[in-house]
């Protein structure tokens, strides 16, 4: 002890005993009815027109109500703020549509105005998140207090699914933060980064305190419409009193805080790795639902070597997608045979081309040596020798006779996402295995986007869309040749007139039936063409405490959504 | 008079420095791939919709233009609106400042004093068993890495032991009580400290001390130090009076130096921790190409460590008074 002075000593025993004291004092619990969800980051605004990410989204949709939402089994569209579906007008080109009797969180009424504002703001804003969707539609009127109507400029499919489950926004609140903005010298700008302390909600809960970095404090909203009322079955609460956001930076703490009681629900993707861990817990239930995600492999259709779809049919045929699901997703994860997730029953085409499901290596290595040497493609010393026995082959040669080059799959980097940059080394080492040069590299996020989608300066990359719309519109914008130029969806250049025209007709095919059979031909076309090669679709893996609180709704994308929220009781 | 001139040098210089760091980021940051717009941008917005939302934050401007508007309002504290906050940036950094300041303030004294303090004492036994152990340990520390060590601390007290919260800077539970008085919420922020205030300490309480050690072993070589045993002065007095203050200096520099090192640790510390500071804002700004919020990111803990850097050479030239002719 004499190697320490006495005044360090003491100083030691003072904070201990600090310490000690301060643990009693941060032992405080907020009431049993407070549901305590961990998030990964913080929202980055609760600005709706201006929130693009999932964080913010998370809490927005607690907060704002839409008109029409998803049924959380059949996926249908399903009146919520509005009383029944929208009646379509053939004439006139219009929908009117019935408002429910609400009220916003300070007991104001909810009427057909906040609607045609709500309306009005994305048209006049141009709101850069929303424009795509209203655009086509020339206005919305107030028939009456509790009556809307809208008129289309021409029948626009996508109205329903995609337009109309947008939320709808308090004018009272908005309109002087519209007017001040529009004074402005940048108007969008203005309204994107406007900021209202106290939202204005009509949702299941209200903003209560926002403390920037730590957490988002939600109550349960006095006035909410749904309380007690049965939707499709479904009896609404909420049966909380609050919820309380805490926000993590790591996965590994999170996981340990829903383990130590001090979460209730994981609102976050959990990575495979974790699970065996969280399994054996019996406090923790794993639960694991399909997402509407696609994770697929693009070409640059403009150029050579991609150009030749026999070469693109042969890589689809040596990519085992079961392998891919079962290894690098641990199992935790769909294959996908078409760009629309099989998960979207509805929408989903079947009987798609296969490229060799349920074959081994060798056999998919002889079926697309087959389809080169058809298109003309040749090797000094071919990945099949003569007696039918799979061999390291010499590099392709192109049908004009010179050696194809080596190009680079591009893919986002391992720290951002590792399944899709170990997709890019195993196609690699597949694409090899026929002789085509093939190497991948990863590429920061921003960059491999701008070289992909504005530069077009590529030949094939890895890239996937975590959270598909239900909507198949998508196929549209990915594929359509009007998209192709840069900056635009069709990254792959994909032109092809048929397709062209069968897209066109889907948008503006008002009836489902006869849309989804245009939409199933658009599918047929893309799986024969292969321009994107779909790879996966990745599960959604979330996980809650069993002794807190009960009546989780199941659905795609998982147990996060406004159904659960309406529905959990304490144990 | 020296005093004052070395300090209105040592400040041109820093300013001059500083706007050199201002214009070397903003060409970096311009000159960097991806745009941040099209992390905003979703399937289904047209290209139109897109670059509506690049001239409405400025994007569209020459380089040259933007970079006299950066100056410009660098000069006028306007640091602009992060493209994902959609609020003004010098709010963030405001909110997000104070709470990195506390933390690696307290880290950076506590583990100087105590380096200076234990590395004083293990020279003082030079070649004994103590000596050896400590050194050995100073060296474990200096070398751990980070964020295992800070997890392996989180799993084991807070989680197994129970001593500490997970994460975070507060209690949310204890915050929105609105009974909670001040005092209880001083302890909160204090009780969250502790951890990642012990980690930091850890890791930079070794290289202090080793710094400290090999300093003092030089300075007692000296000769005052004969001088000052010869007088019959009693050990205790000839360590901590004529040989400490001798060795303090190169601990001082270091000092500044190492802030500039904590702050880039920080991030990671503030990371694992959730700690709200500016290190873990950094992080989520330069992946979500959030320019004017990385900009002032770097700007400001450039502009910290600088200044630090100024108190290390006023405070050197205080101890040290060659230096100041």
């Amino acid at each position: 002890m004499r190697f320490f002075p006495k005044l360090f000593v003491s100083s030691l025993i003072v904070v201990a005993a600090a310490m000690v004291l301060l643990c009693s004092a941060a032992s405080a619990h907020a009431a049993a009815s407070t549901l305590r969800v961990g998030i990964a980051e913080e929202p980055r605004t609760l600005n709706v027109w201006m929130a693009t990410d999932a964080n913010s989204n998370k809490i927005l949709s607690l907060i704002y109500p839409p008109l029409y939402t998803e049924h959380p089994e059949t996926l249908e569209l399903t009146p919520w703020l509005a009383k029944a579906m929208p009646v379509w007008d053939k004439e006139t080109n219009t929908y009117t549509m019935e408002l429910r009797q609400a009220k916003w969180s300070d007991g104001s009424p909810l009427t057909a105005e906040d609607v045609v504002f709500t309306v009005n703001t994305i048209k006049s804003f141009k709101v850069p998140k929303y424009h795509s969707e209203w655009q086509f539609v020339e206005k919305a009127e107030a028939v009456d207090k509790q009556t809307v109507r809208f008129y289309l400029e021409e029948p626009r499919a996508t109205f329903l699914t995609r337009s109309l489950i947008n939320y709808v926004m308090p004018k009272k609140q908005w309109a002087p933060i519209v007017n001040q903005a529009k004074k402005q010298e940048k108007p969008l700008g203005a309204l994107l980064n406007a900021r209202v302390e106290k939202p204005l909600g009509c949702g299941p809960f209200v903003l209560e305190r926002w403390q920037e970095g730590n957490f988002i404090y939600l109550t349960k909203n006095p006035h909410f419409f749904g309380r007690g009322q049965t939707i499709q079955g479904h009896q609404l609460g909420p049966h909380v009193d609050a919820v309380l956001f805490k926000v993590y930076g790591t996965a590994d703490v999170a996981i340990l805080s829903l383990k130590k009681g001090d979460i209730d629900f994981l609102w976050w993707s959990i990575q495979p790795g974790y699970l065996e861990d969280l399994e054996q817990n019996k406090n923790i239930r794993v639960m694991i639902n399909e997402k509407s995600a696609l994770y697929y492999m693009g070409f640059n259709v403009r150029k050579k070597p991609f150009s030749d779809p026999a070469l693109r049919q042969a890589a689809a045929m040596v990519i085992d997608r079961d392998f891919i699901v079962k290894r690098v997703l641990q199992g935790y994860g769909a294959r996908m045979d078409s760009i629309v997730p099989s998960e979207n029953r509805f929408w989903c085409a079947p009987d798609m081309p296969e490229y060799g499901r349920g074959l081994n290596r060798a056999q998919r290595i002889k079926k697309a040596r087959k389809i080169l040497a058809e298109a003309g493609y040749s090797w000094q010393r071919p990945p099949v020798d003569e007696n039918g026995r799979v061999v390291s082959p010499s590099t392709i040669v192109r049908p004009d006779g010179n050696q194809m080059e080596k190009f680079t799959i591009l893919t986002p980097p391992a720290d951002y996402d590792p399944n899709r940059a170990t997709c890019g080394i195993i196609i690699q080492e597949w694409l090899k295995e026929l002789g085509i040069p093939a190497s991948a590299r990863p590429m920061s996020f921003g960059a491999l986007l701008e070289t992909v989608k504005t530069r077009h300066d590529f030949d094939a990359f890895i890239l996937g869309y975590g959270r598909l719309a239900l909507d198949p519109d998508y196929l549209r914008s990915f594929f359509h040749s009007d998209n192709a130029k840069p900056g635009g969806w069709n990254m792959s250049g994909y032109h092809n007139p048929e397709f062209d025209k069968l897209a066109e007709a889907s948008i503006a095919e008002m009836d489902t039936e006869k849309r989804r059979k245009l939409l199933y031909q658009m599918q047929e076309i893309i799986m024969e063409d292969v321009p994107y090669i779909p790879l996966y679709n990745p599960a959604a893996i979330e996980a809650v405490d069993t002794r807190t609180f009960k009546g989780w709704v199941p659905m795609v994308e998982g147990i996060g959504n406004i159904w659960s929220f309406c529905s959990v009781k304490p144990e | 008079m020296h005093f004052r001139k070395l300090i209105f040098r040592r400040i041109i210089e820093v300013l001059a420095i500083f706007f050199l760091i201002l214009s070397g980021l903003f060409l970096l940051f311009h000159l960097s791939p991806g745009d941040p717009v099209s992390r905003m941008v979703q399937p289904g917005m047209s290209a139109e919709d897109a670059s509506m939302l690049i001239s409405q934050l400025g994007l569209d401007q020459p380089l040259w233009l933007q970079y006299l508007y950066y100056v410009k309002n660098f000069f006028t504290g306007n640091f602009g609106i992060s493209f994902h906050y959609g609020q003004p940036v010098i709010h963030i950094i405001g909110r997000r400042l104070p709470n990195t300041i506390l933390l690696f303030t307290t880290s950076v004294v506590l583990s100087a004093a105590a380096g200076v303090l234990w590395g004083k004492i293990v020279a003082w036994y030079k070649g004994r068993a103590i000596d050896t152990w400590v050194t050995i340990l100073a060296l474990v520390c200096h070398t751990l890495f980070l964020p295992w060590i800070a997890l392996l601390f989180i799993w084991i007290f807070a989680y197994h032991v129970g001593w500490f919260p997970l994460n975070g800077m507060i209690t949310p539970e204890l915050w929105i009580d609105p009974t909670t008085g001040f005092l209880a919420k001083a302890a909160d922020i204090g009780h969250h400290m502790l951890l990642p205030l012990l980690t930091l300490f850890i890791i930079h309480v070794g290289s202090y001390l080793l710094i400290m050690r090999s300093s003092m072993l030089e300075t007692l070589k000296e000769d005052y130090i004969l001088t000052a045993r010869a007088k019959g002065l009693s050990e205790k007095r000839v360590r901590n009076r004529h040989a400490a203050p001798n060795a303090y200096l190169p601990v001082v520099t270091s000092i500044g130096l190492s802030l500039a090192f904590s702050i880039n640790g920080g991030a990671l510390t503030e990371t694992v921790f959730s700690w709200p500071g500016i290190g873990r804002e950094l992080i989520f700004a330069v992946s979500n190409n959030d320019y004017p919020l990385a900009l002032a990111c770097f700007l400001f803990i450039s502009l910290v460590v600088l200044v630090a850097n100024v108190i290390v050479d006023v405070l050197y030239a205080y101890l040290d008074p060659r230096i100041r002719y």
